[in-house]
């Protein structure tokens, strides 16, 4: 699956793990995001941390006509304002996915995998 | 004044202004946001954040630090908004947490809790950026720690920390590259910045300006910064809402001024007027960066204040489109609109010049089996730019089209219901600029029925139609759009095809040979009618058009 962009030379297909690399990469500069999280834990087999290379398996990404609709999965630090560290997963991804591709999202979905205690 | 032991009072005091020089600095903090996300609320976040851990601070009738600074922790983090606001709640958060069983600070005790309130902030973040509020901090409690070695006056530990912050500060921009790219230092930084600040007067009893004041080659940064922030934002120029990028300078008191200046009501007036709205001011001038799509509204109100200096208009719709499309079509756009455009529907570029060459504004491409959508017709219509526009479909598949095209266009369209090219091309005979759209497209529709078109196209399978028996492959003539003549020669076709067509009244035939006839053909045409016609004028044209090799008026 990859989105395909219309222009008036011909077709930019860009392949989902490129969204996800820039959703992942977006997502974890936020403040109160640990790591990125496996979307579907048990097949993964994954239960820890995403690293850099594999965050393709913690964003979703699914396109309809007007734009993409991306899921992002994360593990937040504990003791953040989970809900507020999300919105700003929300902009901040939305705005990547703008400047860098092009891409309207039409929906940023954060999907909380983990909390993790640090250093308490 | 040495302060020794910070109590409960002198807690509070610090929090309050700390608060205080936060919010009366918020609109600037905001100016200064470029990162992560350019939206320029870092100020606005950071200040309700900080306000609603202040609030849970005041509240309280405790005299215990440790319990105040809990509640100042639990205050925040119900309150966090933004990036920043999770950044601040953190860094107290650690603080809180090491001075939890403390009734009173010590200046070793103050250095220490900030310390850890860095420590705990770190440690929520995947891959700590330098050059932000979290550096700012960091190197402010290196110094506090550093300050506290030597002195156990608060005062003096605190003092050391603000120099510090300003100093990590100001050197953001050679940390982070999109600060340096846009000439600003970090905004969540400055806003942690006035926040120490406030707690050194606090415990210092000193008092600082209240506000800060940029000078003017900061205001002028700050406003390209905002400038900066929205050209990355809006990517699409159907997403910008306010097109025209305003600034404007005001000299308060000056020139036929009739209204005192107050920030609030002056910024609260601009913000209905549009957005990216940045309004610094100090005694002298104020200077306004907004963008709006009404310009003059924004001078008009500025000059009930003072005198306009330095006013500056950029269309920023303009500018994003001189990006994605090269500067051509600015020159489109900037044209003032015509009286009268004219667009015509047909395929070949020979006919598309032909059509120019009569005074068409705009051809858009397309006729039988590739009828033009209305979306295609309207930004036709858009293309011819002016104020009135005749549509010649030249095809009745696209009437339907056109006509809805002329419902959604904003401007005044007339159908002139050519069927086919050579009726649109001898409607414009009658076309004069001059006249009104309702005249012109009176006379025009009229003159569709002065003229005969016969089109030569090719059968692609066997039919029988009036009497003709055509078989596929069978070159077919159309007389005003019915099959009236069949045969296996294609010359012979067009030749009996202008014969039928012809009457007493008959003085010109214009012949128009599309791609798949050649020059020499048309003159053969051409001569056969006029030897047998010799009372008849022929004219020929190149019209490149494809499937039909003829295209043939008799008017």
């Amino acid at each position: 699956m990859a989105v395909k962009i219309k222009t008036k030379y011909g077709f930019i297909d860009i392949d989902n793990s490129v969204i996800a690399t820039v959703v992942g990469g977006g997502a974890t500069s936020i403040y109160g995001i640990v790591g990125m999280a496996s979307r579907n834990q048990i097949r993964d087999n994954l239960n820890g941390i995403l690293n850099r290379d594999n965050y393709a398996r913690g964003v979703v990404v699914r396109q309809d006509d007007n734009g993409v609709n991306i899921e992002v999965n994360i593990i937040v630090g504990y003791g953040t304002k989970i809900s507020e560290v999300c919105r700003n997963v929300q902009a901040k991804v939305k705005y990547n996915l703008e400047s860098m591709l092009g891409l309207t999202a039409n929906a940023v979905s954060v999907i909380v995998q983990g909390v993790r205690v640090i250093g308490e | 004044m040495k302060v020794t032991e910070i109590t409960a009072t002198e807690f509070q005091s610090m929090i309050r202004m700390g608060a205080r020089r936060l919010s009366k600095n918020a609109e600037f903090v905001n100016s200064l946001n470029v990162f992560p996300v350019p939206d320029g609320d870092t100020g606005t976040n950071m200040n309700l954040t900080f306000q609603s851990g202040a609030k849970a601070v005041l509240e309280s009738d405790s005299d215990h630090v440790g319990e105040l600074a809990q509640k100042l922790g639990k205050g925040l983090l119900m309150g966090a908004r933004g990036n920043s606001g999770v950044i601040s709640s953190q860094l107290f958060r650690g603080f809180a947490k090491n001075v939890e069983k403390k009734a009173s600070l010590s200046a070793q005790d103050l250095a220490d809790a900030f310390a850890a309130g860095v420590q705990t902030a770190y440690s929520a973040v995947m891959k700590p950026v330098e050059g932000t509020i979290l550096t700012v901090a960091h190197e402010g409690a290196k110094a506090a720690l550093k300050a506290a070695k030597s002195s156990d006056d608060a005062v003096v530990v605190m003092d050391a920390m603000v120099k510090e912050a300003r100093k990590a500060l100001a050197n953001t921009p050679n940390l982070l590259p999109v600060l340096k790219e846009v000439g600003v230092v970090d905004s969540g930084g400055q806003g942690l910045t006035f926040i120490y600040e406030g707690f050194y007067e606090a415990l210092s009893g000193e008092t600082t300006a209240e506000e800060y004041v940029p000078s003017e080659g900061e205001m002028n940064e700050m406003v390209s910064a905002t400038h900066h922030q929205v050209a990355q934002t809006k990517l699409n120029v159907d997403d910008i809402k306010y097109g025209y990028c305003t600034e404007m300078m005001v000299g308060l008191g000056k020139g036929n001024a009739t209204e005192p200046f107050n920030y609030d009501t002056f910024r609260e007036h601009l913000s209905h007027i549009g957005d990216s709205l940045l309004v610094i001011a100090d005694d002298e001038v104020v200077k306004v960066h907004v963008h709006t799509e009404h310009p003059g509204q924004v001078y008009r109100y500025g000059q009930q204040f003072g005198s306009l200096d330095k006013i500056k208009i950029d269309n920023m719709r303009l500018q994003q489109e001189s990006i994605i499309d090269g500067a051509s079509e600015i020159v489109q756009e900037a044209k003032p609109l015509a009286d009268f455009g004219v667009v015509a529907i047909c395929s070949g570029e020979g006919l598309a010049d032909l059509f120019k060459s009569m005074g068409v504004t705009y051809v858009l491409s397309g006729g039988q089996t590739m009828n033009p959508s209305t979306n295609d017709i309207l930004d036709a219509i858009k293309a011819a730019h002016a104020k009135s526009v005749i549509v010649l479909p030249n095809n009745s598949n696209i009437f339907m089209a056109a006509d809805e095209a002329a419902k959604e266009a904003n401007v005044d369209v007339a159908i002139v219901k050519s069927k086919t090219v050579n009726q649109g091309l001898t409607s414009m005979l009658s076309y004069n600029p001059e006249r009104s759209l309702a005249e012109n497209a009176a006379e025009m529709t009229e003159s569709l029925a002065d003229v005969v078109s016969g089109q030569i196209t090719q059968s692609i399978r066997n039919s029988k139609i009036g009497g003709l028996e055509i078989h596929d492959g069978d070159w077919i003539g159309l007389i005003n759009g019915d099959i009236k003549i069949a045969n296996k020669d294609q010359l012979q076709c067009t030749i009996d095809m202008v014969g039928a067509m012809l009457d007493e009244d008959s003085e010109i035939v214009t012949l128009i040979y599309g791609s798949e006839a050649s020059e020499s053909e048309a003159e053969e045409v051409a001569g056969a009618i006029e030897d047998k016609f010799p009372d008849i004028e022929v004219e020929i044209h190149e019209g490149d058009q494809p499937l039909y090799p003829f295209l043939v008026s008799v008017e």
